[in-house]
């Protein structure tokens, strides 16, 4: 059974990551976030919260996820790729992982209601989802542009039995959806527990979904050592905030043999309009963190772009910023056309349509060297699955 | 006599505008003003501050044009800048620090950077003799609001309620006016939610009330010319003074 253990990494007793992280919040929340962070901390290493975690993994969400040889593509690249099928979770991501794990904290804590911020609804979903399991009350926070995109997936929510808000203000996105889950939340925090859908946020929100996504990279760990008896070169993840990047790299961190690789959203690419923080930003305050943000000269935060609604946020999780500074991860970013380019090569060549967040991880294995790779032990992060851009694919693609 | 502080937002609808508004509140009798720095993502704040921030952006404000108005601002009525960290931490405390000594304004009032993180800063904002405001809220237990206003300059901002600037909440202050009273005699005053309304209520046992929302929602009144506007609020200022006083 999995249960986290202390990481080199972790941050500060004030949720400090080098100079990221930390709670830059208004001081309503101070004595929330501190009575949050006592209560995880006593969960966090404690049997009996990750037994029960551990039982809605097994028989809810379907894990341990297959860690799945692409033979077609290792054949293709001359190297052995291992796709982590997160994908085929229940709701069809990773974001499962951790509101499985909220939804029974913020039981235990006595929370009746539930909020999150969503963008291109699938943490929206998976918060819905755990919201009908657990019997909370469940209201989401979503950009009116990403409202009018997904329609789908607040069609979803709401037959899950949740309230959708349609946010209008600011640039109507992921951004303005999580400004809006904050002022709710500043509104409602003694009885409302905010499951937060990304290792971003106040302390000790980053490091507790860190935690909770290891699951990921623990579960990989051990099978990659089953199938190749050694540790993999490479682990490859997409990143928006950076929760199933964190969730699989957090057991290769110190792994000498393995180098881990996370993909921002280069968008039209890196001189146009992307998501690409870590690569084009600089370190800033917002959304009760320190990290890099994409910001002008006065420190306005600026929007980000990308074909996918889920690496469309113009920061990143702190515990990234802290790792892109120590060079202990390396970060590099996939293009619109790139990564579309991904989504069909895995669809046709291995019969698995990965969500567009994912299809920036598997672009990058064609834009690694393949001199590089040759007989390397590659595994890519498949964190979601693509049913939910069926009708922005369609209008992109055609194959007649 | 109990002290009104005035909340707005820096430069909407456009500097003269904001430079005429300050003067005409000292004349109403407002103590201290609050200049608001335009924020993309000002999440302490309701619906109406956001609108009025969103669209100074929109008119193209700029930092420096908050130094401009500051200087013929602040040397007239006590001032105070109210603005969220990014711009200050991105464009550089010193920098901040600097202008406001040459503007003569008092301070800084940053909503997201509690006493923890604000520690760092402190010693630098004082050493240079301006104040960094304390916050206290009423989720804060009795030590907490003993560490946070122990060494509060000027004054201590008191959250009137669980929530965002502008809402019409009200809770129980009566046990967190006691706590704070028992460790300072920093005289404190109540914002959020505070109008002609209710300002005499609000004003129970504090030193002063804080108003923004209600003086913005008359700033975003396309009805009023601005010369009403100007009118108006000034009405309201000198209202509400009155009333938490009487």
């Amino acid at each position: 059974m999995y249960i986290p253990k202390p990481s080199k990494y972790d941050p500060d007793s004030n949720g400090h990551f080098g100079i990221f992280g930390g709670r830059y919040v208004p001081e309503t929340l101070m004595p929330i976030l501190e009575e949050l962070e006592q209560n995880y901390l006593k969960v966090r290493f404690d049997n009996d919260f990750w037994s029960e975690v551990d039982y809605y993994y097994k028989q809810y969400v379907g894990r341990p996820s297959p860690l799945y040889f692409a033979k077609n593509l290792s054949d293709e690249l001359g190297a052995k790729v291992y796709l982590k099928r997160e994908d085929l979770n229940h709701t069809g991501a990773h974001k499962i992982n951790h509101t499985v794990a909220q939804a029974i904290l913020a039981k235990r804590l006595g929370k009746k209601k539930i909020i999150a911020e969503t963008g291109a609804g699938q943490h929206g979903v998976a918060t819905a989802t755990v919201a009908a399991l657990f019997n909370l009350e469940c209201e989401i926070f979503m950009g009116a542009k990403d409202v009018k995109r997904q329609e789908l997936n607040v069609f979803r929510m709401k037959l899950l039995g949740a309230k959708v808000h349609s946010v209008t203000s600011g640039s109507q996105t992921l951004k303005d959806a999580m400004n809006d889950a904050i002022r709710h939340w500043v509104s409602n925090a003694r009885d409302t527990f905010y499951v937060i859908g990304t290792v971003a946020g106040p302390h000790p929100y980053p490091m507790m979904i860190r935690d909770i996504q290891s699951i990921i990279g623990y579960e990989a760990k051990a099978q990659i050592l089953k199938a190749e008896n050694k540790m993999p070169d490479f682990v490859i993840a997409c990143i928006g905030g950076g929760s199933n990047a964190m969730g699989i790299f957090n057991h290769f961190l110190d792994e000498e043999q393995t180098q881990c690789i996370g993909i921002e959203a280069g968008g039209l690419g890196l001189d146009s309009k992307h998501g690409a923080s870590l690569a084009k930003g600089s370190p800033g305050v917002l959304h009760g963190q320190m990290s890099y943000l994409l910001q002008d000269e006065d420190g306005q935060i600026l929007e980000a772009y990308s074909i996918s609604a889920g690496l469309d946020y113009p920061g990143i999780g702190p515990e990234h910023a802290y790792l892109k500074e120590l060079g202990k991860v390396k970060y590099d970013s996939i293009t619109d056309k790139e990564a579309l380019d991904a989504f069909v090569w895995l669809s046709q060549k291995e019969g698995i349509i990965p969500a567009f967040e994912s299809s920036h991880a598997i672009a990058y294995l064609k834009k690694m060297p393949k001199e590089e790779i040759k007989g390397k032990i590659i595994i890519v992060n498949l964190s979601g699955r693509g049913d939910k851009d069926m009708v922005q694919a369609k209008n992109l693609l055609h194959f007649d | 006599m109990k002290k009104l502080v005035a909340y707005i937002t820096a430069t909407y609808p456009n500097k003269d505008f904001t430079v005429d508004l300050a003067l005409a509140l000292k004349d109403a009798g407002v103590d201290y003003l609050e200049l608001g720095i335009p924020f993309s993502d000002p999440v302490a704040d309701g619906p109406v501050i956001d609108e009025a921030n969103q669209k100074a952006l929109k008119n193209g404000f700029k930092i420096k044009d908050l130094f401009d108005v500051s200087k013929k601002i602040a040397p007239k009525i006590p001032t105070l800048w109210m603005g969220y960290f990014n711009p200050f931490y991105h464009k550089g405390l010193d920098l901040f620090i600097n202008e406001a000594k040459n503007a003569k304004v008092k301070g800084f009032i940053i909503p997201d950077l509690p006493y923890e993180e604000a520690l760092p800063y402190k010693k630098d904002i004082e050493a240079n003799n301006l104040c960094l405001i304390d916050f206290v809220a009423p989720t804060d237990s009795k030590e907490r609001i003993n560490k946070i206003v122990k060494d509060a300059k000027e004054f201590i901002y008191m959250v009137a309620y669980a929530g965002i600037t502008g809402a019409s909440k009200s809770e129980n202050l009566q046990e967190i006016i006691a706590n704070v009273k028992a460790v300072t005699s920093t005289p404190l005053f109540i914002g959020f939610g505070v109008n002609e309304q209710n300002a005499k209520e609000k004003a129970k046992g504090v030193d002063g009330v804080i108003v923004g929302s209600a003086f913005i929602k008359v700033l975003l009144d396309n009805n009023l010319n601005y010369t009403q506007k100007i009118e108006k609020i000034s009405i309201m200022a000198k209202n509400i003074k009155e009333q938490i006083n009487s």
